[in-house]
């Protein structure tokens, strides 16, 4: 265990169950152990309002073989969940209101779903906004129960792609578009000087044509008309190709970002930030 | 440091990381060490009060015995006083005096001698008759050893008793 604690992090997505443990010491985390197996498909859709464990007991077996690579007796764990999961928006909550509060009270309309079934928790940005987000508990649930039956200690949860802004946040000196790519959603965050300025959670359509509808989407959120001055940054499951097909895209940010296909590229990078 | 955000079903306080425990544990050992401290820094107190309470009775103690002497030496003093006023009155002399002055029809029956400040004489004395007891106090009040004479009740019928009382301040003859 390293000198300041560590922590277990699972992450679901469509196509794999990741296990990775962090440890903290007094130059920073690091990453301990790693571990990465593949779903079959169809057995995991992340959904934020159906049950996304179609098949639970290969999602199991799958968690199962990722425990045994990684030694993680002892350790708290922390759950992440997919992109696609949940609703999420860029807020500026007034001087004053509590945040969590502000989140519920401008996400609670719009869910697809009862708003006494959602849990609702934000992450600040800075300058005042914090990314907020609200997953519906039984969907929440699934994936806790799954955990807890192949003997993780769950601790928290968390969201893919709050985790992956906090390793945005801190490299993004211009105006850059981040797309961060999952299997089945990507989240699309805008930076200005450094601050987060726009937000985009959305369903990925991965027929053809889905690097021109990124860069229309990128395009639209910076709100700059054909990108040319901004930079695009695509990470993720299927991001080697799209940044083929874009031409001069990049691949990220440092660490964890140089993985061309990784799908946790993203919040391992947040983790590790 | 705000926590990461959790979207748990049933959130639970996390658990405390290893430098968390590390510091509560350094902060208990400093409060254990403080702790100690402060026990024998009391202790330490009690003592020295204690010491002080002592030193303050020593002190009294001592106040008091020098009172005890100060008042001893003012009882010297009175004694050597009354030792001076002896000295310069001798018994002796004070009766020759006290003879010197009595003429023969007067008896003298008793003299006391009061040593004090002064010297203090009670002479009971018998004169054969009244102009007897009249010249001898004449004689008593010319007496320059004798000073403050005077008389008590006499009887006139024959014999003069009475009790005569003077102060004897010496240097008569």
């Amino acid at each position: 265990m390293g000198l300041l604690g560590a922590r277990l992090y699972v992450a679901f997505d469509a196509s794999a169950v990741t296990g990775a443990i962090v440890q903290r010491g007094l130059q920073g985390r690091s990453l301990r152990a790693f571990a990465h197996a593949a779903l079959p498909a169809g057995a995991l859709d992340p959904s934020g309002t159906t049950p996304n464990l179609v098949r639970p007991e290969e999602v199991r077996d799958s968690l199962r073989r990722v425990l045994a690579e990684v030694d993680h007796a002892g350790v708290a764990g922390t759950l992440v969940l997919p992109h696609g999961v949940a609703r999420i928006a860029l807020l500026e909550p007034p001087v004053g209101v509590d945040e969590r509060d502000f989140v519920r009270f401008r996400l609670a309309p719009s869910l697809p779903w009862p708003s006494g079934e959602a849990i609702f928790d934000s992450l600040p940005t800075g300058k005042g906004r914090v990314v907020g987000a609200a997953v519906r508990r039984t969907v929440v649930a699934e994936y806790e129960q799954a955990a807890a039956m192949a003997g993780v200690a769950v601790e928290g949860v968390n969201l893919d792609p709050l985790l992956a802004l906090v390793g945005l946040r801190r490299d993004v000196p211009e105006a850059r578009a981040h797309v961060m790519l999952g299997d089945v959603a990507f989240c699309l965050a805008a930076f200005r000087e450094g601050a987060l300025v726009a937000l985009r959670h959305r369903r990925r359509d991965r027929s053809e044509g889905e690097s021109g509808r990124l860069l229309a989407e990128a395009e639209r959120t910076m709100g700059d008309g054909p990108l040319g001055r901004v930079r695009l940054a695509v990470s993720g499951p299927g991001a080697a190709a799209l940044r083929r097909e874009l031409g001069e895209v990049e691949r990220g940010s440092d660490g964890a970002w140089e993985w061309p296909e990784a799908a946790e590229a993203s919040w391992l990078s947040g983790v590790l930030a | 440091m705000r926590a990461q955000p959790d979207f748990s079903t049933s959130p639970r306080p996390q658990r405390p990381a290893g430098w968390e425990v590390a510091a509560a544990t350094l902060a208990a050992l400093l409060l254990a060490i403080a702790a100690h401290g402060a026990w024998r820094a009391r202790a330490e107190a009690g003592e020295v009060k204690a010491r002080l309470a002592e030193v303050r009775r020593e002190i009294d103690s001592a106040q008091s015995r020098l009172r005890g002497l100060g008042a001893r030496t003012a009882a010297t003093e009175e004694m050597f006083a009354l030792a001076a006023v002896a000295s310069e009155a001798p018994p002796g002399q004070v009766v020759a005096d006290v003879a010197a002055a009595l003429p023969g029809d007067v008896r003298l029956e008793r003299l006391s001698i009061a040593y004090g400040r002064t010297v203090s004489l009670e002479v009971d004395v018998v004169a054969r008759g009244p102009e007897a007891w009249d010249g001898f106090l004449e004689r008593l009040e010319r007496e320059p050893s004798l000073q403050e004479v005077t008389s008590g009740p006499e009887t006139r019928e024959g014999e003069v008793r009475t009790t005569v009382r003077a102060r004897y301040v010496g240097g008569g003859r």
